[in-house]
Protein backbone atom coordinates (compact mmCIF):
# COMPACT_ATOMS: atom_id res chain seq x y z
CA UNK A 1 0.00 0.00 0.00
CA UNK A 2 2.91 2.15 1.20
CA UNK A 3 5.14 1.66 -1.99
CA UNK A 4 2.04 1.81 -4.49
CA UNK A 5 1.62 5.35 -2.85
CA UNK A 6 5.42 6.21 -3.20
CA UNK A 7 5.53 4.59 -6.52
CA UNK A 8 3.10 7.43 -7.77
CA UNK A 9 4.78 9.71 -6.88
CA UNK A 10 7.97 9.21 -8.60
CA UNK A 11 8.75 11.64 -11.09
CA UNK A 12 8.26 11.75 -15.22
CA UNK A 13 11.99 9.35 -15.35
CA UNK A 14 10.15 5.92 -14.15
CA UNK A 15 6.16 7.96 -15.58
CA UNK A 16 3.79 10.18 -14.99
CA UNK A 17 1.74 10.10 -11.89
CA UNK A 18 -1.54 10.82 -12.83
CA UNK A 19 -2.11 14.28 -11.45
CA UNK A 20 0.86 15.37 -13.75
CA UNK A 21 -0.70 13.98 -16.79
CA UNK A 22 -3.14 16.14 -18.76
CA UNK A 23 -0.58 18.81 -19.40
CA UNK A 24 0.07 19.40 -22.84
CA UNK A 25 2.48 21.69 -24.67
CA UNK A 26 -0.03 24.48 -25.50
CA UNK A 27 -0.23 24.88 -21.67
CA UNK A 28 3.63 25.50 -21.04
CA UNK A 29 4.05 27.24 -24.14
CA UNK A 30 1.12 29.47 -22.87
CA UNK A 31 2.74 30.35 -19.47
CA UNK A 32 5.41 31.10 -21.02
CA UNK A 33 3.95 33.79 -23.66
CA UNK A 34 2.04 35.24 -20.88
CA UNK A 35 5.54 35.63 -19.23
CA UNK A 36 7.50 37.02 -22.38
CA UNK A 37 4.31 39.38 -22.77
CA UNK A 38 4.95 41.06 -18.99
CA UNK A 39 8.59 41.12 -19.47
CA UNK A 40 8.08 43.36 -22.90
CA UNK A 41 5.70 45.39 -21.18
CA UNK A 42 7.77 45.85 -18.49
CA UNK A 43 11.16 46.70 -20.47
CA UNK A 44 8.72 49.04 -21.88
CA UNK A 45 7.15 51.03 -19.36
CA UNK A 46 9.41 51.02 -16.50
CA UNK A 47 11.64 53.74 -16.49
CA UNK A 48 14.30 52.46 -13.82
CA UNK A 49 16.94 50.92 -15.45
CA UNK A 50 17.41 48.09 -12.67
CA UNK A 51 13.83 47.21 -13.40
CA UNK A 52 14.25 46.97 -17.37
CA UNK A 53 17.17 44.54 -16.62
CA UNK A 54 14.82 42.74 -14.35
CA UNK A 55 12.37 42.62 -17.02
CA UNK A 56 14.94 40.78 -19.77
CA UNK A 57 15.46 38.26 -17.04
CA UNK A 58 11.29 38.14 -17.18
CA UNK A 59 11.85 37.64 -20.39
CA UNK A 60 15.26 34.88 -20.41
CA UNK A 61 12.75 32.88 -18.11
CA UNK A 62 9.88 32.62 -20.29
CA UNK A 63 12.34 31.46 -22.92
CA UNK A 64 13.92 29.03 -20.88
CA UNK A 65 10.17 27.28 -20.40
CA UNK A 66 9.66 27.16 -23.71
CA UNK A 67 12.74 25.48 -24.26
CA UNK A 68 12.20 22.93 -21.87
CA UNK A 69 8.82 22.53 -22.74
CA UNK A 70 10.10 21.46 -26.10
CA UNK A 71 12.70 19.19 -25.31
CA UNK A 72 10.49 17.21 -23.17
CA UNK A 73 8.13 17.06 -26.22
CA UNK A 74 10.44 15.95 -28.73
CA UNK A 75 12.25 13.86 -25.71
CA UNK A 76 15.81 15.12 -25.92
CA UNK A 77 17.88 16.99 -23.88
CA UNK A 78 18.81 19.67 -26.39
CA UNK A 79 16.48 21.95 -24.87
CA UNK A 80 17.60 21.68 -21.13
CA UNK A 81 21.16 22.26 -22.39
CA UNK A 82 20.35 25.25 -24.01
CA UNK A 83 18.84 26.77 -20.89
CA UNK A 84 22.00 26.41 -18.81
CA UNK A 85 23.66 28.28 -21.75
CA UNK A 86 20.58 31.32 -21.18
CA UNK A 87 22.01 30.92 -17.53
CA UNK A 88 25.61 31.87 -18.69
CA UNK A 89 24.43 34.88 -21.23
CA UNK A 90 21.93 36.03 -18.13
CA UNK A 91 24.72 35.67 -15.71
CA UNK A 92 26.93 37.45 -18.36
CA UNK A 93 24.19 40.39 -19.16
CA UNK A 94 23.82 40.84 -15.82
CA UNK A 95 27.63 41.38 -14.64
CA UNK A 96 27.97 43.71 -17.17
CA UNK A 97 24.65 45.48 -17.54
CA UNK A 98 25.03 46.36 -14.01
CA UNK A 99 28.67 47.47 -14.27
CA UNK A 100 27.13 50.05 -16.31
CA UNK A 101 24.52 50.87 -14.16
CA UNK A 102 27.25 51.75 -11.60
CA UNK A 103 29.47 54.02 -13.79
CA UNK A 104 26.17 56.08 -14.87
CA UNK A 105 24.58 56.32 -11.09
CA UNK A 106 28.59 57.30 -10.46
CA UNK A 107 28.05 60.09 -12.75
CA UNK A 108 24.50 60.79 -12.99
CA UNK A 109 23.38 59.93 -9.46
CA UNK A 110 20.20 58.48 -10.93
CA UNK A 111 18.59 55.38 -12.18
CA UNK A 112 16.55 57.02 -14.91
CA UNK A 113 16.66 55.46 -17.95
CA UNK A 114 16.09 58.83 -19.02
CA UNK A 115 19.72 59.66 -18.44
CA UNK A 116 20.89 57.87 -21.52
CA UNK A 117 19.55 60.18 -23.80
CA UNK A 118 23.42 62.45 -23.68
CA UNK A 119 24.68 59.18 -25.13
CA UNK A 120 26.66 60.31 -28.52
CA UNK A 121 26.89 57.92 -32.18
CA UNK B 1 -8.58 21.97 -36.45
CA UNK B 2 -10.03 21.78 -32.79
CA UNK B 3 -8.83 24.53 -30.85
CA UNK B 4 -8.67 24.22 -26.93
CA UNK B 5 -9.92 27.17 -26.44
CA UNK B 6 -12.32 29.04 -28.16
CA UNK B 7 -10.62 32.64 -30.09
CA UNK B 8 -13.09 34.82 -28.55
CA UNK B 9 -12.78 33.59 -25.18
CA UNK B 10 -8.86 33.56 -25.64
CA UNK B 11 -9.23 37.58 -27.02
CA UNK B 12 -11.55 38.20 -23.73
CA UNK B 13 -9.14 36.73 -21.80
CA UNK B 14 -6.31 38.44 -22.92
CA UNK B 15 -8.30 42.12 -23.29
CA UNK B 16 -8.93 41.81 -18.79
CA UNK B 17 -5.37 41.22 -19.40
CA UNK B 18 -3.67 43.83 -20.76
CA UNK B 19 -6.52 45.85 -19.58
CA UNK B 20 -6.08 44.67 -15.78
CA UNK B 21 -1.93 45.22 -16.58
CA UNK B 22 -2.28 48.73 -17.86
CA UNK B 23 -4.13 49.89 -14.63
CA UNK B 24 -1.59 47.93 -11.99
CA UNK B 25 1.46 49.93 -13.57
CA UNK B 26 2.83 52.25 -11.26
CA UNK B 27 1.18 56.36 -11.80
CA UNK B 28 2.11 59.05 -9.46
CA UNK B 29 -1.03 59.68 -7.56
CA UNK B 30 -4.05 56.53 -8.08
CA UNK B 31 -2.37 53.21 -6.99
CA UNK B 32 -4.64 50.87 -8.81
CA UNK B 33 -2.39 47.80 -8.36
CA UNK B 34 -5.37 45.72 -6.16
CA UNK B 35 -7.72 46.97 -8.84
CA UNK B 36 -5.54 45.96 -11.72
CA UNK B 37 -4.20 42.80 -10.29
CA UNK B 38 -7.77 41.28 -9.89
CA UNK B 39 -8.53 42.10 -13.69
CA UNK B 40 -5.58 40.34 -15.07
CA UNK B 41 -6.43 37.35 -12.42
CA UNK B 42 -9.90 37.47 -13.94
CA UNK B 43 -8.47 37.16 -17.40
CA UNK B 44 -6.51 34.39 -16.35
CA UNK B 45 -9.13 32.89 -14.12
CA UNK B 46 -11.15 32.55 -17.53
CA UNK B 47 -8.24 30.48 -19.55
CA UNK B 48 -7.63 28.00 -16.89
CA UNK B 49 -11.64 27.69 -16.47
CA UNK B 50 -11.91 26.77 -20.36
CA UNK B 51 -9.21 24.64 -20.23
CA UNK B 52 -10.28 22.33 -17.00
CA UNK B 53 -13.26 22.27 -18.74
CA UNK B 54 -11.79 21.24 -21.93
CA UNK B 55 -9.95 18.44 -19.85
CA UNK B 56 -13.23 17.62 -18.08
CA UNK B 57 -14.58 16.68 -21.95
CA UNK B 58 -11.93 14.35 -22.85
CA UNK B 59 -11.97 12.46 -19.78
CA UNK B 60 -14.08 13.86 -16.73
CA UNK B 61 -12.38 10.75 -14.17
CA UNK B 62 -9.18 12.81 -14.55
CA UNK B 63 -8.25 15.27 -11.74
CA UNK B 64 -6.93 18.63 -12.42
CA UNK B 65 -3.73 19.07 -12.75
CA UNK B 66 -3.00 21.18 -9.63
CA UNK B 67 0.93 21.27 -9.62
CA UNK B 68 0.66 22.96 -13.11
CA UNK B 69 -2.00 25.47 -12.45
CA UNK B 70 -0.46 26.23 -9.20
CA UNK B 71 3.36 26.88 -10.10
CA UNK B 72 1.72 28.74 -13.36
CA UNK B 73 -0.36 31.15 -11.74
CA UNK B 74 2.57 31.85 -9.00
CA UNK B 75 5.24 32.14 -11.65
CA UNK B 76 2.75 34.73 -13.52
CA UNK B 77 1.55 36.91 -10.09
CA UNK B 78 5.10 37.26 -9.10
CA UNK B 79 6.13 38.34 -12.67
CA UNK B 80 3.09 41.04 -12.58
CA UNK B 81 4.36 42.48 -9.19
CA UNK B 82 8.27 42.73 -10.74
CA UNK B 83 6.65 45.14 -13.07
CA UNK B 84 3.88 46.80 -11.29
CA UNK B 85 5.99 47.33 -7.69
CA UNK B 86 7.11 50.89 -7.56
CA UNK B 87 9.97 49.56 -5.14
CA UNK B 88 13.06 47.92 -7.27
CA UNK B 89 14.09 45.79 -4.07
CA UNK B 90 10.65 44.39 -4.16
CA UNK B 91 10.62 43.96 -7.55
CA UNK B 92 13.78 41.92 -7.12
CA UNK B 93 12.58 39.72 -4.29
CA UNK B 94 9.10 38.61 -6.46
CA UNK B 95 11.62 38.04 -9.20
CA UNK B 96 12.65 35.30 -6.85
CA UNK B 97 9.51 33.98 -6.36
CA UNK B 98 8.96 33.75 -10.38
CA UNK B 99 11.93 31.53 -10.17
CA UNK B 100 11.01 29.58 -7.47
CA UNK B 101 7.30 28.62 -9.54
CA UNK B 102 9.62 28.82 -12.52
CA UNK B 103 11.56 25.38 -10.78
CA UNK B 104 8.61 23.55 -9.75
CA UNK B 105 7.28 23.59 -13.85
CA UNK B 106 10.96 22.47 -14.91
CA UNK B 107 10.21 19.48 -12.20
CA UNK B 108 6.80 18.99 -13.81
CA UNK B 109 8.83 18.41 -17.15
CA UNK B 110 11.13 16.04 -15.70
CA UNK B 111 14.51 18.29 -15.79
CA UNK B 112 15.17 18.23 -12.62
CA UNK B 113 18.81 19.13 -12.72
CA UNK B 114 17.92 22.18 -14.53
CA UNK B 115 15.33 23.45 -11.68
CA UNK B 116 17.78 22.55 -8.60
CA UNK B 117 20.64 24.64 -10.94
CA UNK B 118 18.09 27.32 -11.45
CA UNK B 119 17.59 28.48 -7.97
CA UNK B 120 20.87 27.79 -7.13
CA UNK B 121 22.41 30.35 -9.78
CA UNK B 122 19.73 32.49 -10.62
CA UNK B 123 18.30 33.16 -6.89
CA UNK B 124 21.16 32.42 -5.39
CA UNK B 125 23.87 34.35 -7.56
CA UNK B 126 22.33 36.91 -10.40
CA UNK B 127 19.56 37.95 -8.05
CA UNK B 128 22.23 38.94 -5.13
CA UNK B 129 24.07 40.95 -7.94
CA UNK B 130 21.25 42.82 -8.09
CA UNK B 131 19.98 43.28 -4.70
CA UNK B 132 23.17 44.74 -3.91
CA UNK B 133 23.54 47.28 -6.86
CA UNK B 134 20.05 48.13 -6.05
CA UNK B 135 20.90 48.78 -2.63
CA UNK B 136 24.03 50.49 -3.46
CA UNK B 137 22.31 52.91 -6.07
CA UNK B 138 19.11 53.76 -4.85
CA UNK B 139 18.35 55.63 -1.22
CA UNK B 140 15.06 53.78 0.23
CA UNK B 141 12.42 56.52 1.79
CA UNK B 142 10.55 55.66 4.82
CA UNK B 143 7.55 53.15 4.52
CA UNK B 144 4.82 54.80 3.63
CA UNK B 145 7.13 58.31 2.11
CA UNK B 146 5.86 58.15 -1.75
CA UNK B 147 6.69 61.54 -1.97
CA UNK B 148 10.37 60.82 -1.37
CA UNK B 149 10.77 58.12 -4.07
CA UNK B 150 12.41 58.93 -7.78
CA UNK B 151 10.06 60.38 -9.80
CA UNK B 152 11.24 56.89 -12.42
CA UNK B 153 10.14 54.76 -10.20
CA UNK B 154 6.22 56.10 -9.84
CA UNK B 155 5.54 56.98 -12.85
CA UNK B 156 5.19 54.32 -15.83
CA UNK B 157 6.03 55.29 -19.37
CA UNK B 158 2.91 54.66 -21.97
CA UNK B 159 1.18 51.85 -19.93
CA UNK B 160 -1.61 51.66 -22.29
CA UNK B 161 0.36 51.49 -25.82
CA UNK B 162 2.75 49.19 -23.92
CA UNK B 163 -0.31 47.06 -22.22
CA UNK B 164 -2.28 47.12 -25.83
CA UNK B 165 0.90 46.34 -27.68
CA UNK B 166 1.77 43.20 -25.54
CA UNK B 167 -1.77 41.43 -25.22
CA UNK B 168 -2.47 41.82 -28.81
CA UNK B 169 1.26 39.95 -29.26
CA UNK B 170 0.26 37.45 -26.54
CA UNK B 171 -3.27 36.86 -27.82
CA UNK B 172 -2.06 35.69 -31.61
CA UNK B 173 0.73 33.59 -29.71
CA UNK B 174 -1.72 31.37 -28.07
CA UNK B 175 -4.41 31.41 -30.44
CA UNK B 176 -1.43 29.62 -32.61
CA UNK B 177 -0.54 27.42 -29.98
CA UNK B 178 -3.89 26.63 -28.77
CA UNK B 179 -4.87 25.39 -32.39
CA UNK B 180 -2.74 21.71 -32.17
CA UNK B 181 -2.81 20.18 -28.48
CA UNK B 182 0.21 18.18 -28.98
CA UNK B 183 0.32 15.52 -25.63
CA UNK B 184 3.51 15.13 -24.03
CA UNK B 185 4.47 11.69 -24.69
CA UNK B 186 5.81 9.25 -22.13
CA UNK B 187 9.14 9.84 -21.46
CA UNK B 188 11.69 7.26 -23.59
CA UNK B 189 14.66 8.85 -24.32
CA UNK B 190 17.88 7.54 -25.96
CA UNK B 191 17.54 4.15 -24.75
CA UNK B 192 19.62 3.32 -21.41
CA UNK B 193 22.11 0.46 -22.96
CA UNK B 194 23.56 3.74 -25.74
CA UNK B 195 23.91 5.69 -22.63
CA UNK B 196 25.32 3.28 -19.96
CA UNK B 197 27.80 2.21 -22.65
CA UNK B 198 29.45 5.67 -22.60
CA UNK B 199 29.30 5.72 -18.92
CA UNK B 200 31.10 1.86 -18.28
CA UNK B 201 32.28 3.76 -14.86
CA UNK B 202 28.85 3.61 -13.54
CA UNK B 203 28.03 -0.15 -14.10
CA UNK B 204 31.53 -1.07 -13.27
CA UNK B 205 30.90 1.22 -9.79
CA UNK B 206 27.33 -0.78 -8.92
CA UNK B 207 28.74 -4.24 -9.74
CA UNK B 208 31.97 -4.29 -7.53
CA UNK B 209 30.04 -2.19 -5.22
CA UNK B 210 27.15 -4.94 -4.67
CA UNK B 211 29.07 -8.24 -3.92
CA UNK B 212 26.25 -10.01 -4.38
CA UNK B 213 25.29 -9.57 -7.72
CA UNK B 214 28.75 -9.34 -9.02
CA UNK B 215 29.12 -13.32 -7.43
CA UNK B 216 26.23 -14.97 -7.22
CA UNK B 217 23.53 -12.86 -8.86
CA UNK B 218 24.88 -12.66 -12.44
CA UNK B 219 27.52 -14.88 -13.13
CA UNK B 220 27.61 -18.36 -12.66
CA UNK B 221 30.65 -20.37 -11.92
CA UNK B 222 34.02 -19.67 -14.36
CA UNK B 223 32.09 -16.99 -15.95
CA UNK B 224 33.57 -13.51 -15.85
CA UNK B 225 32.19 -9.94 -17.77
CA UNK B 226 33.43 -9.59 -21.19
CA UNK B 227 35.64 -6.51 -21.77
CA UNK B 228 36.45 -4.41 -24.65
CA UNK B 229 39.97 -5.13 -26.41
CA UNK B 230 41.65 -2.91 -28.50
CA UNK B 231 41.45 -3.90 -32.30
CA UNK B 232 45.17 -3.69 -33.52
CA UNK B 233 47.34 -4.78 -29.90
CA UNK B 234 44.26 -7.29 -28.78
CA UNK B 235 45.02 -5.95 -25.40
CA UNK B 236 42.35 -5.47 -22.41
CA UNK B 237 40.69 -2.29 -22.35
CA UNK B 238 39.30 -2.75 -19.01
CA UNK B 239 35.94 -1.33 -20.10
CA UNK B 240 32.55 -3.20 -19.84
CA UNK B 241 31.10 -4.02 -23.27
CA UNK B 242 27.43 -2.64 -22.64
CA UNK B 243 24.85 -4.90 -25.39
CA UNK B 244 21.17 -4.25 -25.95
CA UNK B 245 18.51 -6.32 -25.93
CA UNK B 246 15.44 -6.31 -28.61
CA UNK B 247 13.24 -4.59 -25.79
CA UNK B 248 16.15 -1.96 -25.50
CA UNK B 249 17.14 -2.59 -22.10
CA UNK B 250 20.41 -2.72 -20.75
CA UNK B 251 22.67 -6.05 -20.62
CA UNK B 252 26.22 -6.63 -19.85
CA UNK B 253 28.06 -10.10 -21.51
CA UNK B 254 29.59 -12.63 -19.43
CA UNK B 255 31.69 -15.23 -20.66
CA UNK B 256 32.39 -18.48 -19.59
CA UNK B 257 35.91 -20.34 -19.65
CA UNK B 258 35.17 -21.87 -23.04
CA UNK B 259 34.00 -18.70 -24.86
CA UNK B 260 30.25 -18.87 -24.70
CA UNK B 261 28.48 -15.66 -24.56
CA UNK B 262 25.32 -14.63 -21.61
CA UNK B 263 23.96 -11.98 -22.11
CA UNK B 264 22.64 -10.36 -18.35
CA UNK B 265 19.85 -8.17 -18.15
CA UNK B 266 20.48 -5.00 -16.22
CA UNK B 267 18.04 -3.95 -13.62
CA UNK B 268 16.46 -0.46 -13.22
CA UNK B 269 19.07 0.90 -10.92
CA UNK B 270 21.35 1.27 -13.47
CA UNK B 271 18.86 3.35 -15.39
CA UNK B 272 21.13 6.99 -16.15
CA UNK B 273 19.47 9.63 -14.29
CA UNK B 274 18.53 13.03 -15.92
CA UNK B 275 21.99 14.33 -14.78
CA UNK B 276 23.76 11.58 -16.61
CA UNK B 277 21.80 12.30 -20.05
CA UNK B 278 22.28 16.39 -19.53
CA UNK B 279 26.13 15.70 -18.99
CA UNK B 280 26.11 12.94 -22.24
CA UNK B 281 24.44 15.75 -24.19
CA UNK B 282 26.47 18.75 -23.25
CA UNK B 283 29.41 16.88 -23.65
CA UNK B 284 29.31 14.80 -26.91
CA UNK B 285 26.13 17.11 -28.97
CA UNK B 286 27.36 20.52 -27.76
CA UNK B 287 31.23 20.71 -27.23
CA UNK B 288 31.97 24.12 -29.08
CA UNK B 289 28.88 25.79 -27.34
CA UNK B 290 30.46 25.44 -24.04
CA UNK B 291 33.57 26.89 -25.47
CA UNK B 292 31.62 30.08 -26.81
CA UNK B 293 29.73 30.04 -23.21
CA UNK B 294 33.19 29.97 -21.72
CA UNK B 295 34.35 32.66 -23.96
CA UNK B 296 31.41 34.87 -23.26
CA UNK B 297 31.46 34.79 -19.28
CA UNK B 298 35.68 35.29 -19.68
CA UNK B 299 34.65 38.88 -21.30
CA UNK B 300 31.67 39.39 -19.37
CA UNK B 301 34.02 39.59 -16.17
CA UNK B 302 36.81 41.11 -17.94
CA UNK B 303 34.50 43.99 -19.06
CA UNK B 304 32.79 44.20 -15.82
CA UNK B 305 35.99 44.84 -14.27
CA UNK B 306 37.39 47.11 -16.61
CA UNK B 307 34.47 49.29 -16.53
CA UNK B 308 34.29 49.37 -12.28
CA UNK B 309 38.05 49.66 -11.93
CA UNK B 310 38.58 52.39 -14.64
CA UNK B 311 35.96 54.57 -12.75
CA UNK B 312 38.17 54.63 -9.68
CA UNK B 313 41.05 55.25 -11.76
CA UNK B 314 39.22 58.28 -13.14
CA UNK B 315 37.97 59.60 -9.61
CA UNK B 316 41.18 58.80 -7.88
CA UNK B 317 43.33 60.99 -10.00
CA UNK B 318 40.41 63.76 -10.49
CA UNK B 319 41.37 64.09 -6.51
CA UNK B 320 44.95 63.74 -6.74
CA UNK B 321 44.69 66.67 -9.26
CA UNK B 322 42.41 68.81 -7.38
CA UNK B 323 44.66 68.48 -4.07
CA UNK B 324 47.62 69.36 -5.96
CA UNK B 325 45.83 72.34 -6.97
CA UNK B 326 44.63 73.74 -3.93
CA UNK B 327 48.61 72.70 -2.92
CA UNK B 328 49.88 74.98 -5.60
CA UNK B 329 47.57 77.70 -5.16
CA UNK B 330 48.12 77.66 -1.31
CA UNK B 331 52.20 77.54 -1.75
CA UNK B 332 51.57 80.77 -4.18
CA UNK B 333 49.66 82.48 -1.87
CA UNK B 334 52.33 81.88 1.43
CA UNK B 335 55.04 82.85 -1.86
CA UNK B 336 53.20 86.02 -2.13
CA UNK B 337 53.11 86.32 1.57
CA UNK B 338 56.44 86.50 2.15
CA UNK B 339 57.42 88.52 -0.60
Amino acid sequence: MINDALSSLTLAQTGFPDSVAGVTLAHYLSVSAAMFTLGVIGFITRRNLIVMFLCTELMFQAAGIALIAFGRYHLNFDGQTFVIFVLCIAAAEAAMGLALIVLLFRKAESLSAGEWKELQG
Amino acid sequence: MEHLVHPLLLYLACLLGGLGIALALPRPRYKLALIGGLIAAAGGGLVVLMLSLKAYDTDPGALPNVFFYAFAAIALAAGLRVITHHRPVYSALYFILTIIATAGLFLLLSAEFMAFALIIIYAGAILITYLFVIMLATQAPAEGDEELQAEYDTTSREPWVAAGAGFVLLGILTTMMFRGVGELPAPAYEPDSEILAQLPGKVETILTNSDLRDAEDLLADGETLLRETDPETGESLGRLVIARSAEGHAQVIAVDDEGNERRLTLDHEFTPTNIERLGINLLRDHPMTIEIAGIILLMAMLGATVLARKQVEFEEALKAHEQRRLHDAKAEQTGAAEA
